[in-house]
């Protein structure tokens, strides 16, 4: 095997890696971080696609409309948070449900409103040669978006008094009143920034994974696995777990098949949480 | 200054605490003895708003206070859990950070406070508070309270597991920040000496009413009642 | 007080009991009618109705595993369409043999939705995963099943597995041998599968009742002190899934014989949620409310069908899901109940209340002699000790290099100010600390690693420090569930549980649930409870907290006497209580062994008074 193939399996690896990762990171916030099962975390995901998809049909320029995007989703995150799980917390499994009840609520409307196939937004292909062979630029941005992403979110989550609050108010909402923090507007405020994100992720994706109504089922599974392998130190966890279990699945699948992928992914998983059942960070002193 | 009329509450349907009235003045360290499930802590969680209020009132300067807790803290009640509670995925400072940020105040000068109040906390800014020992953890708990500047702090059992070195430093700073700021303080506790070692004056709780309120001097000279209250 | 053995016995015989004839008549009495509804409406209801009662069948499968051991399955239809996948292949390979399709596909389908869910939960319930991970594992796995079915092409035999394209050609439900098979018609179909639904139903309360359906009970109410009372509840959550998964197999093979035809979409989101909302519509944990959900369901889309929502269904399902978790958490059933209960309590609360001043513990030497000599003492001496047991939380250590051996003989009394590290150590020598270093050995054996259950086994009993008993359940089901634990023999359960009952003067209250006995009536029950076990070790932690003087007097007789028999250590916080126990005192400080010996000894020795009292120079200098 030529030097050039494994730079590009190694670098598409990462790359799919990043993607999943960028996907996973709103629920890594929402569940990982808040313990709240969110199962229309992949249907955020399309929200955010969709709104992005819309503003930039609209003219405005896809960079734009990705904020727009990311803003509008947190928005109807912190809707959702008020009217719906607000009354749930500490009810673990009748949140997954009423989420999972949202989730195909959302899906339907998609169907509904723009039909089961949408046209892709149509940005110029470029790729960048190695060797013999090529790779999509768009895909090696991605990559970098991850890594900044994942960085800006460990500084708000550790810098900013915002941060602090929010993660005070997570671990122990009882102790955290007691100090004078306000969990219901903090929660509702982590709510939206874990919907932002997912918002985000749809939309920064979208040149990637075209806007399809049940494009949210495919990143659900993953986000949720992978943030249950990472366990309580979230955002390194999501790193880790995300770039292990991203990568193991697109080597599977770039000599293989897509499923098969996707079944490694799966099995991986399974091997994973048999050894570490709560998480594969569980005994790490960190905290993020 | 700080006043518990009538307190009655509990958790669901059970009652606990039965019309407890209990006052603190301004400057004033008071405690609250009471034997293994008399009602001591129930009673500083009905003052926090922590559990459900049956009946009663608390209020500072007259005034009564709003339910939710967190509002109870930013109009001047500190609070030190049983347990202590600290957040154990946050650093040393960020645990004093989070109050004073919580509360409106300079998140920077509460950091800097919380080490000169408390050097013992300085090598252990920035790990991780699950790391600290248990009374390290109890003066953490008690930073973070002061974080919120508190007119008055309430501390709940804070001896407990707490090795004797830093209990007395604990005392010290309790004693230090009450004669310089005039720091109001009710502590509950079953550490009769600590209790006695900084407290004037001393409610007794039995079986969720007060039993009786006595001033230092009566508690030392009433070798029964320490007995009682000790439970030995 | 005197009381008649007679209602006793009764009551006794009912507990783990199989179903009762009363139960089988209402069941019998239900399915008559259905069967004669089953007959008379028009067939092409009837065909549509088949599939709401398949429908229920899974919905049975998910209220065994969800409603009665509280783990929410989102891969009941996964085992489902597994199920109907293998039964089809083979009805489509061998039915030529005897005509009969049923004959091969219920029991292949049943099997392999069995195996596969007996896989999953090896990997949930052995790798103690918590309730969420059990969830989001179940849901991931029929949704990896959905997208892998999709690309997937075989052939077995005669039977094509066309992948997106499905299955098709699979046989109709053939009832009769050789030339009598027939295929059944629509109405006859309705017969067939109320028949089998109602012997499910008829197999599953059954399970429910008996012994088996109790300790699932208990590990849905309280999963740690059912492991205490000596139970694998890993095994038994195993076996409950594999059911489960065997039924909902069942119902997919007879779904697939329904439809002739079956695609990948059996795997998919909205197959998934449509289970949970039948289970909750008809009320969870109640067996039936499945089949009550799935025919108000699906007779309520019949009936709209077509209409408004028609193309809709799954956007009213999601909203369904919504308010239905957030308004309507007990279901029709539920709702039902509530409303009877209702109307119950009213009517009771006019009844005399029965007078308790007679109820009091009376120690029965004679019981407790015969429970110990039936345990299986042939250890003379069973020795329990931990040598430099340690155990940490970040920087808090409270069991610090603890070495100590209990014996039979003398009680032993742990004490020390709070916080010192005491309950931990008894966690730790019961197995629900782990230890970070250190050993604790059971008479010769090492069992530092050995998991809770295993060292009840071994003939360990703890009582907690906050009484554990099982809420719902009725005081004598309490101890009869700790009685069954130690030789799995009903008979033998009823009679040392209904001693133990008199013993602890609870007969009045048996039937009683046991979350409405006060503070110091649930610790006599949980004390009950460890003693049903016979241990040769009892470790109990603060067990005389909320008990009256006279109960106290009674429990230090009790433990002096358990002593003589059995290795006994109490964790105590009232030196009062300490002081009649005549015990061997291990004072703990900061995790650490600080003193040891006499209570009367260590009364005068300052330093224990200082530490224990928090005693110190500064205070006279203050």
């Amino acid at each position: 095997m030529e030097i050039d193939y494994l730079l590009v399996v190694l670098l598409s690896s990462l790359t799919s890696a990043s993607v999943l990762i960028i996907a996973t990171l709103g629920l890594a916030v929402i569940f990982g971080l808040m313990g709240v099962v969110n199962l229309a975390h992949g249907e955020f995901i399309m929200f955010g696609a969709y709104t992005a998809l819309v503003v930039t049909r609209s003219g405005v320029p896809f960079s734009i409309a990705v904020i727009v995007a990311a803003l509008v989703t947190a928005l109807f995150g912190a809707i959702v948070e008020r009217v719906i799980i607000r009354r749930l917390y500490g009810r673990l499994l009748d949140t997954l449900l009423a989420t999972w009840g949202l989730s195909l609520v959302l899906y339907q409307s998609a169907v509904l409103i723009f039909g089961s196939v949408t046209p892709g937004i149509g940005m110029p292909q470029s790729n960048v040669r190695i060797g013999d062979y090529t790779i999509s630029s768009y895909m090696l941005f991605l990559l970098g978006v991850a890594i900044v992403l994942v960085l800006a979110l460990y500084w708000l989550l550790t810098k900013t008094g915002y941060g602090i609050v929010a993660r005070a108010a997570i671990q122990d909402s009882e102790t955290a009143s007691a100090i004078g923090i306000e969990s219901g507007r903090i929660n509702t405020m982590t709510f939206a920034l874990g919907s932002g994100l997912a918002g985000f992720a749809g939309a920064i994706l979208l040149p990637a994974v075209p806007a399809t109504p049940g494009m949210g089922f495919a990143f659900v599974i993953k986000a949720f696995l992978t943030v249950v392998v990472a366990g309580p130190v979230t955002l390194t966890g999501t790193v880790l777990a995300g770039g292990l279990l991203g990568s193991a699945a697109n080597i599977v699948a770039s000599f293989w098949t897509t499923v098969a992928g996707n079944i490694v992914f799966f099995m991986l998983t399974m091997g994973l949480l048999r050894l570490y059942p709560n998480g594969i960070t569980a005994r790490w002193n960190r905290k993020l | 200054m700080f006043k518990l009329t009538n307190a009655t509450g509990g958790y669901k349907k059970t009652t606990i605490i039965r019309d407890v009235s209990l006052s603190i003045a301004e400057n004033e360290i008071v405690a609250l003895l009471g034997r293994n499930g008399a009602g001591k802590t129930t009673v500083i969680k009905y003052a926090m708003g922590l559990i459900d209020a049956f009946g009663g009132s608390t209020s500072i300067d007259g005034k009564e206070l709003p339910v939710s807790t967190a509002k109870r803290v930013k109009a001047g009640i500190g609070y030190v859990p049983q347990g202590r509670n600290v957040f154990p995925r946050l650093t040393v400072l960020e645990n004093v950070a989070a109050a004073a940020i919580a509360c409106g105040h300079n998140r920077k000068d509460a950091e800097e406070r919380a080490l000169s109040d408390f050097p013992m906390l300085k090598p252990k800014a920035s790990v991780l508070a699950s790391s600290l020992s248990g009374g390290q953890q109890q003066v953490l708990a008690i930073a973070r309270a002061l974080a919120t500047k508190p007119r008055i702090l309430i501390l709940d059992e804070p001896t407990e597991g707490v090795q004797p070195s830093i209990v007395d430093e604990i005392a010290e700073v309790i004693r230090k920040l009450n004669r310089d700021k005039g720091l109001a303080v009710l502590v509950a506790e079953q550490d009769l000496d600590f209790c006695l070692s900084l407290a004037d004056r001393a409610y007794v709780l039995d079986k969720g009413v007060i039993a009786r309120e006595a001033t230092k001097s009566e508690i030392l000279s009433d070798m029964e009642l320490q007995h009682e209250l000790l439970g030995v | 007080m005197t009381i008649s053995t007679q209602p006793d016995q009764q009551a006794n015989s009912r507990i783990g009991k199989a179903i009762a004839w009363s139960d089988l008549i209402s069941i019998a009495a239900a399915v008559f009618v259905l069967l004669i509804i089953s007959l008379i409406v028009d067939p092409y209801l009837a065909y549509v109705a088949t599939s709401w009662v398949i429908f229920g069948i899974v919905g049975l499968s998910l209220d065994l595993v969800w409603g009665r051991a509280g783990v929410l399955s989102l891969s009941q239809t996964a085992f489902y369409g597994l199920g109907g996948y293998a039964g089809s292949i083979a009805a489509i390979n061998f039915s030529y043999l005897t005509g009969n399709t049923l004959i091969w596909s219920l029991p292949v389908g049943m099997l392999v939705g069995g195996v596969v869910a007996a896989f999953i939960s090896w990997i949930i319930f052995y790798g103690r995963m918590g309730v969420l991970q059990t969830t989001i594992l179940t849901y991931t796995f029929t949704l990896v099943l959905w997208t892998a079915t999709v690309s997937f092409s075989t052939k077995v035999g005669k039977a094509v597995v066309g992948g997106d394209n499905g299955m098709s050609n699979i046989p109709p439900m053939i009832l009769g041998l050789g030339d009598a098979a027939k295929q059944l018609e629509p109405n006859a179909m309705l017969v067939t599968v109320v028949l089998i639904a109602a012997i499910l139903y008829a197999l599953c309360k059954a399970l429910a009742k008996s012994p088996f359906g109790l300790i699932i009970d208990c590990i849905r109410l309280d999963p740690v002190k059912a492991e205490l009372l000596g139970y694998d509840i890993r095994r038994y959550q195993l076996i409950l899934f594999t059911i489960a998964g065997g039924i909902a197999g069942l119902a997919g093979s007879l779904f697939a014989a329904w439809s002739n035809y079956l695609n990948p979409s059996i795997f998919n989101v909205q197959e998934a949620l449509s289970i949970p909302i039948y289970v909750l519509v008809g009320g969870r944990g109640t067996l039936v409310g499945a089949f009550v959900g799935a025919l108000a369901v699906g007779g309520l889309s019949f009936w709209l069908g077509g209409g408004v929502i028609g193309g809709q269904t799954t956007l009213v399902m999601g909203v369904c899901l919504i308010l239905l978790v957030l308004f309507m958490k007990s279901g029709l059933l539920g709702g039902l109940a509530q409303l009877f209960a209702l109307f119950r309590s009213k009517r009771e609360a006019k009844q005399a209340p029965i007078d308790q001043t007679e109820q009091r513990v009376k120690i029965d030497f004679d019981l407790l002699d015969k429970i110990r000599l039936h345990a299986n003492t042939n250890s003379q001496s069973v020795e329990l000790s931990s040598v430099d047991a340690l155990k940490s939380f970040g920087g808090v250590t409270p069991v610090n290099r603890v070495t100590q051996s209990f014996k039979k003989g003398k009680v032993r009394c742990v004490i020390g100010p709070n916080g010192a590290g005491k309950s931990s150590y008894l966690k730790a020598l019961a197995g629900t600390y782990k230890l970070d270093a250190g050993q604790i050995k059971f008479g010769q054996r090492d069992i530092t690693h050995a998991d809770p259950f295993d060292r009840v086994r071994q003939g360990l009993g703890i009582k907690m420090q906050k009484a554990q008993v099982f809420d719902d359940l009725d005081v004598r089901t309490n101890l009869w569930i700790a009685a069954y634990s130690r030789d799995r023999n009903r008979e033998e359960a009823d009679r040392v549980s209904g001693g133990m009952l008199k013993m602890l003067g609870m007969v009045a209250q048996g039937s009683k649930p046991a979350s409405q006995l006060s503070h110091g009536e649930q610790q006599w029950l949980d004390i009950g409870m460890v003693l049903c076990l016979s241990p040769d070790v009892m470790l109990f932690d603060e067990p005389a907290a909320g008990m009256t003087k006279d109960e106290r007097r009674q429990l230090s007789q009790l433990i002096k006497t358990l002593s003589k028999s059995a290795a006994v250590v109490v964790v105590e916080h009232d030196m009062d209580f300490v002081r009649t126990l005549d015990a061997d005192v291990t004072v703990l400080h900061q995790g650490e062994v600080f003193a040891q010996g006499d209570i009367e000894v260590l009364r005068k020795d300052e330093r224990i008074l200082d530490i224990y009292l928090g005693r110190r120079k500064h205070v006279q200098a203050h």
